[in-house]
């Protein structure tokens, strides 16, 4: 599956990169302040839960904030380097860019975490891409072409006439 | 990031129709006046046919440019305070984590576990790579994504600050940037104390002056 024309939502590429970073950072950091903001308070006794929540958000959220950012940017450095290797956009590119994420990521577990990751990373990939070319089959589906309608042809005679 | 935050609104500017199709609507009779007439060029027929390009780059048209008075940074182009989000956010993050990282480096270095004498044979026993090369590792990812963490949140909250006060005040500018920059300063380090959050509320002006001048210097 190529795509004819460029996704023109997203930066050329090299420069993508350091907005998928900070996108995916700015994703971490906000998620991360509602999650552990309710997590904090829940987990604080009577009387502390808004300091508990606030002391929860300030340790915890910018950590969460930092994971997804260096997710989303290295899967984009990847992905990016992929592109320019394979010289073709298709479902490969993100799942290699995941294998090598995952791996990555793990590089410090030897190499039997490191490859266990890179492998799980890249399923999830799989898994999302696929379920992202089935939604567009099913949108494509949907859209059909209408056949033009037939020309006029006599009305069917009334019943009993 | 057109799809976490929607796509910015889209304002269609009315075109006089003799500039788009290559003649006057108004002055049209029949069809063979417009098929003879030669300033019919196909090329200006439909702008997503795309025939008056001869290469795809980045076409920003299709997400316009944010018209805010005084937004364009001289570095990138903005489709509005997402992309400055990202854009900005993203950078100061890989920023924070290099120079943490660096710093991390030089702690692993100066803070290499040394060789212990062997009592036996009164020796040093020299240390394992594999020893060293974990130290300096723990080191960097100690202090790399603490400072990329710091300055990164750093960043969201002066570029959500500054384009909270960029859209109240309908335009951009200095003061925004400074304001922008003493209020993320002050919030960062709220739960300090008053002293503290000074301090950071200072520095965090004294940066997005910084960054003021700079773009000055680059325009």
């Amino acid at each position: 599956m190529s795509t004819p024309e460029a996704d023109h939502s997203r930066d050329p590429c090299p420069i993508v990169i350091l907005s998928d970073f900070g996108g995916a950072f700015s994703m971490g950091v906000i998620g991360g302040c509602v999650w552990h903001g309710i997590k904090g308070f829940r987990n604080s006794p009577y009387g502390e839960r808004r300091i508990g929540a606030i002391s929860a958000i300030k340790a915890r959220a910018p950590v969460v904030g930092g994971n997804f950012g260096v997710w989303g940017g290295l899967f984009s450095f990847y992905d990016c380097s992929i592109k320019a290797v394979r010289k073709r956009e298709d479902a490969w590119n993100a799942i290699l860019a995941g294998f090598c994420v995952g791996g990555s990521l793990a590089i410090r577990g030897g190499p039997r975490h490191t490859f266990n990751s890179a492998v799980t990373c890249a399923c999830v990939l799989a898994v999302f891409e696929g379920v992202g070319m089935m939604f567009q089959r099913y949108m494509a589906w949907a859209n059909k072409p209408v056949a033009m309608p037939l020309p006029e042809q006599a009305a069917p005679a009334p019943l009993g006439a | 990031m057109s799809w976490i935050f929607g796509t910015p609104e889209k304002k269609e500017t009315p075109q006089a129709s003799s500039n788009k199709l290559g003649f006057d609507t108004n002055q049209i009779s029949d069809i063979s006046s417009i098929l003879n007439s030669n300033t019919l060029d196909p090329t200006k027929l439909h702008p997503l046919a795309g025939l008056d390009k001869d290469i795809e780059y980045l076409d920003l048209d299709e997400e316009k440019l944010t018209s805010l008075e005084g937004a364009d940074n001289g570095l990138l182009p903005s489709r509005g305070w997402t992309d400055d989000l990202c854009y900005g956010a993203g950078t100061v993050y890989v920023l924070g984590l290099g120079l943490g990282g660096l710093r991390g480096f030089n702690e692993g270095l100066k803070n290499l576990p040394q060789g212990r004498v062997d009592p036996v044979t009164n020796q040093v026993r020299p240390v394992p790579f594999k020893l060293k090369l974990n130290t300096v590792l723990n080191q960097i990812t100690k202090f790399g994504p603490h400072m990329g963490n710091n300055a990164g949140v750093l960043a969201i909250m002066y570029n959500l600050i500054d384009a909270s006060l960029d859209n109240f005040r309908n335009k951009h500018d200095d003061l925004n940037s400074l304001a922008a920059g003493f209020l993320s300063g002050a919030l960062f380090r709220s739960s300090r104390g008053l002293k503290p959050m000074g301090y950071s509320a200072g520095a965090m002006t004294l940066v997005a002056a910084a960054w003021c001048g700079f773009k000055r210097v680059i325009n």
